[in-house]
């Protein structure tokens, strides 16, 4: 009998193995995760969502600039190769589905661009989008 | 009835006759439920970063003094927290104390273990609701940013997305390994 739990602990064990985190992975979990959370639901209120939304951005003018521009990009303490590889890993997990169909991946060279020229309203900026990005379904 | 069959009757009859001997049915359901609530419990949705814990933590037993004690400012998960340490408010080091919500929204960096020497990503989760737990305050400063880079900061009070913006306590919980590649 005692044999039978220990069995049914090791098979409870064996089901939840230790994560290894890299790359933009590790970027994403240090950088934006605290914030944005690690399903990327963001805090309604606080933190805007990424899952289901960050994606959609790219579907209208200015909104391939805005996701490098606004704050939390443009001033992360990454360099332009490793941001823009955190952006399209954030695209790919959160953002896949609302893609368009002519999406090209960013590039270091269009980050280190971008993120020089920083919003100065983003409120205003976000609202000018999702305004856009609603008028679009 | 072959011979055979009458074989692993005969075998079966005597193995089930010797449990019954050795054991009953009540503590079978016991070890059972002990096992099956053991593996669950983890699971249970009590905060969105305490889920995270379920991952198995480091082996802290092999620790040696505070570097090993969730109740010292010394404990190797705590290079950069700042606050009154959970684990002596009635929590623990990844769980907030009754009473108080875990914020959602948190800091995050990394821990060497100095058991493995792995380098571990920890969250630096505010316990909410109740007002300054006053016991076994901590401040420790690695890899923590000034504060025009708010996200990396531990001097801010991180209740955000939580009922109260009162905050008791600060939590350590693991979220994973960080590797190079």
């Amino acid at each position: 009998m005692r044999g039978a739990a220990v069995v049914l602990l090791a098979a409870a064990a064996a089901s939840v193995a230790a994560a290894d985190v890299g790359g933009p992975a590790l970027d994403y979990a240090l950088n934006c995760q605290g914030c944005h959370r690690a399903d990327g639901a963001g805090t309604p209120g606080s933190v805007p969502a990424l899952a289901g939304s960050v994606g959609k951005f790219l579907r209208v003018p200015g909104g391939r600039e805005y996701l490098i521009r606004v704050p939390g990009v443009a001033q992360a303490p990454l360099d332009d190769a490793a941001t823009a590889a955190v952006l399209n890993w954030i695209l790919a997990r959160f953002g896949n589905d609302d893609l368009p169909a002519d999406f090209s991946p960013y590039r270091p060279a269009e980050i280190g661009r971008l993120r020089r020229d920083p919003l100065t309203d983003v409120e205003r900026v976000r609202r000018d989008l999702l305004d856009a990005i609603a008028r679009s379904k | 009835m072959t011979d055979e069959r009458r074989w692993i009757d005969r075998f079966v009859e005597t193995a089930a006759r010797q449990m019954a001997q050795r054991t009953s049915r009540r503590n079978f359901l016991t070890r059972l439920g002990s096992a099956l609530v053991g593996s669950t419990l983890p699971l249970l949705p009590v905060a969105r970063a305490a889920d995270d814990s379920r991952l198995p933590p480091p082996d802290d037993a092999a620790l040696k003094g505070d570097a090993g004690d969730p109740k010292s400012c010394d404990y190797w998960r705590h290079c950069a927290i700042d606050g009154f340490l959970c684990a002596c408010c009635g929590g623990s080091q990844s769980a907030c104390p009754p009473g108080t919500e875990m914020s959602p929204v948190t800091w995050i960096g990394t821990c060497r273990h100095p058991g493995d020497g792995k380098d571990y990503i920890i969250s630096y989760n505010d316990c909410c609701g109740q007002s300054l737990c006053l016991r076994c305050r901590c401040t420790r400063t690695e890899g923590e940013k000034p504060i025009y880079f708010t996200s990396k900061n531990n001097d801010l009070l991180w209740c955000f997305g939580t009922k109260s913006r009162a905050v008791n306590c600060s939590v350590a919980v693991v979220l994973g390994v960080a590797t190079k590649s």
